[in-house]
């Protein structure tokens, strides 16, 4: 009796949901070709080799749907056939890059936390569990803003040297260049302002130490390559140690300024650029006299073992 | 005394025999070999032995789990909880919750979750004027979960009957909700839920790869499945200890508080058969989720398996 009940209820399920019967038919190879519910085609062009009458009949779901699109590409998975990987489809990072790109919006209300990235995930259409795949801390998130403010400031440097190139301006001097540099990359923090401590500090977390400092080195080796940084010795560190105090700093200073459009951090990062270029007059001069210093070190090496040489064959 | 002995030794030798038999008769009906705890049974026999197994088990479920894991189960649990952090306006489907701790836990996570953002929120809110405060709190004063709710389907009713009762009993009524149903054939449309979570449960479940495709096909795009499960512990010394403890104890403790020796033979039984990480990670990949990966706790006792429906 309970047999008859049981399968007269699943009977009605069936019915009711209307694609059990197609479901039905479907065996384990083709389950994984199925259609992914969010990563969207990249292109139309590459024609599907399994289009079978029983895919076709899959709803497409509404998210990233385009109407009149033919279904539906390989799925980019790492179990997926004959190694056609992520040529249809954007792949799971470029699924996280557009979560944590529309979780930013959410940054200034709910802080550089897994909420935010809820939110983002939510107006992408995708359900607030996704948040899920990254850190509950929010670091992943951090980095990507950082990340991405990076590519922008490197595209406004790209764009000016084009300008000076074609010869519609004038090539700056380096210390107006590296200031320009410094406040539009800091001008970016400007909508985050608030909730930046949080995002240093969480930077400063050991687990995101290494990460964060190499965006941070990045950064800096842009500046100076925009800025005709052509060297080769031992200058090339002395710059880039220089140039890092001054972000470091200037961001501080930022961070507790209240003036109107932070004009105190903008005179402060004068000063301090000015400072520098200061110091490398002097820096040459203590490498000409520690140059000096070191031949003197040789000559006196060569004739003591002259002399020493001299001594044996006698 | 050895004779008769012999005879009935004769007997249940004829029995063992004719069972195999009867099987194969039934077997075309009633489906394929499954396993049993160590035993082999048809699907059918499966699934009623396990009804039976649950029905009796339910009223002493929560004293059992505490005893024969120590209480660890708790902290298992939690770090579950933990590992889902779910915001408030969370969906989530508990599937074999029918006791409704993973319910419970929920509920407490997402109302501390809340109340944090209520607080951030008026920490915000303190650059605005009177008027814009007092619509805020207009549009925020009706939820104290945010719109979360779970739901807990059990396919067991003695389970949803304890359930419930504990939640009475706790004081848990708002956005929780009890449903009966088969994890195999789960009575809910596509895409309603944003997480699906299956504590101790999916062991028992007869068809696994089914329940998969219901997880699968519940869950919204973006959706997140949650396993908690007893999986296989790779060390070898631990592995020799777990095993003395589990075969040795835990019948004694189920005879003793429970006065069921044979469904806590299974249990244990059911544990060893359980497949081991790697290969409920394929089973779920092949379901279609993504980002699939799971996290030992205890050396490889329990396992927490999760993935996206991408």
């Amino acid at each position: 009796k309970m047999a008859a009940a049981g399968s007269l209820r699943r009977a009605g399920w069936r019915l009711w949901r209307g694609r059990a019967a197609v479901r039905c038919q479907l065996s384990p190879p083709q389950r994984a070709l199925r259609a992914s519910a969010v990563l969207r085609r990249v292109s139309d062009e590459q024609k599907e080799p399994f289009a079978s009458s029983s895919q076709q009949q899959f709803d497409s779901h509404p998210t990233d749907h385009q109407p009149g699109q033919e279904p539906h590409g390989p799925r980019p998975s790492y179990t997926g056939q004959g190694g056609q990987e992520s040529e249809d489809y954007e792949s799971e990072e470029q699924l996280q890059h557009r979560i944590l790109t529309a979780a930013l919006e959410f940054v200034p209300e709910h802080g550089w936390t897994a909420e935010a990235i809820a939110e983002g995930a939510k107006t992408l259409g995708l359900s607030v569990a996704a948040a899920g795949m990254f850190c509950s801390d929010g670091s992943e998130l951090i980095l990507h803003f950082v990340s991405q403010c990076n590519t922008k400031l490197s595209e406004l440097m790209e764009q000016e040297q084009k300008l000076v190139q074609l010869g519609e301006a004038e090539k700056k001097p380096t210390d107006q260049f590296l200031r320009d540099a410094v406040e539009a990359r800091l001008r970016m923090l400007i909508p985050y302002i608030e909730k930046w401590p949080q995002a240093l500090s969480i930077l400063l977390l050991p687990r995101n130490i290494p990460s964060g400092l190499n965006l941070l080195t990045s950064m800096i080796d842009d500046i100076w390559h925009y800025a005709g940084d052509q060297s080769t010795d031992f200058n090339w560190y002395t710059r880039r140690a220089v140039l890092t105090g001054i972000y470091n700093t200037t961001e501080l200073v930022m961070m507790q300024d209240s003036s109107p459009d932070f004009e105190d951090t903008w005179r402060f990062l004068e000063n301090r650029v000015a400072d520098a270029m200061s110091m490398r007059d002097t820096a040459s001069q203590v490498q000409s006299t520690g140059e000096a210093v070191v031949q003197g070190l040789m000559g006196a090496a060569v004739t003591v073992s002259k002399a020493e040489s001299s001594q044996v064959v006698r | 005394a050895a004779a008769g002995l012999c005879r009935c030794c004769a007997l249940l030798r004829h029995r063992g025999a004719l069972r195999p038999l009867c099987g194969s008769v039934r077997g075309l009906a009633a489906g394929p070999e499954m396993h049993f705890g160590f035993q082999t049974v048809t699907e059918e026999e499966r699934r009623e032995k396990i009804n039976q197994v649950f029905e009796s088990v339910a009223k002493k479920y929560d004293i059992m789990n505490d005893s024969m894991t120590l209480g660890i189960h708790r902290v298992w649990k939690d770090i579950f909880m933990h590992k889902m952090n779910p915001t408030p306006g969370t969906l989530l489907l508990d599937v074999a919750g029918g006791t409704g701790d993973i319910a419970f836990r929920f509920i407490n996570y997402v109302r501390s979750a809340r109340e944090l953002q209520l607080q951030r929120r008026l920490r915000h809110h303190q650059d605005l004027s009177w008027q814009e405060i007092a619509e805020s709190y207009q549009e925020d004063k009706s939820s104290s979960l945010g719109d979360s709710q779970v739901v807990v389907c059990d396919i067991n009713k003695e389970m949803l009957k304890v359930g419930k009762q504990k939640a009475q009993h706790l004081g848990y009524s708002e956005g929780l909700s009890w449903v009966l149903g088969n994890a195999e054939e789960l009575p809910f449309d596509d895409e309603k839920f944003d997480v699906y979570t299956i504590a101790f449960g999916i062991r028992n479940v007869t068809r696994i790869d089914l329940a998969l495709e219901e997880a699968f096909r519940v869950l919204k795009p973006g959706g997140r499945f949650l396993c908690l499960e007893f999986s296989q512990v790779s060390n070898p010394l631990l592995s020799r200890l777990y095993d003395l403890y589990s075969f040795q104890v835990i019948p004694v403790l189920g005879e003793v508080i429970a006065g069921d020796w044979k469904s806590y033979q299974y249990l244990v039984e059911s544990i060893r058969r359980f497949p081991p990480q790697e290969e409920l990670k394929a089973m779920i990949e092949d379901a279609g989720f993504s980002k699939v990966d799971y996290q030992n706790l205890n050396w490889g006792i329990v396992a927490i398996h999760s993935g996206f429906k991408l």
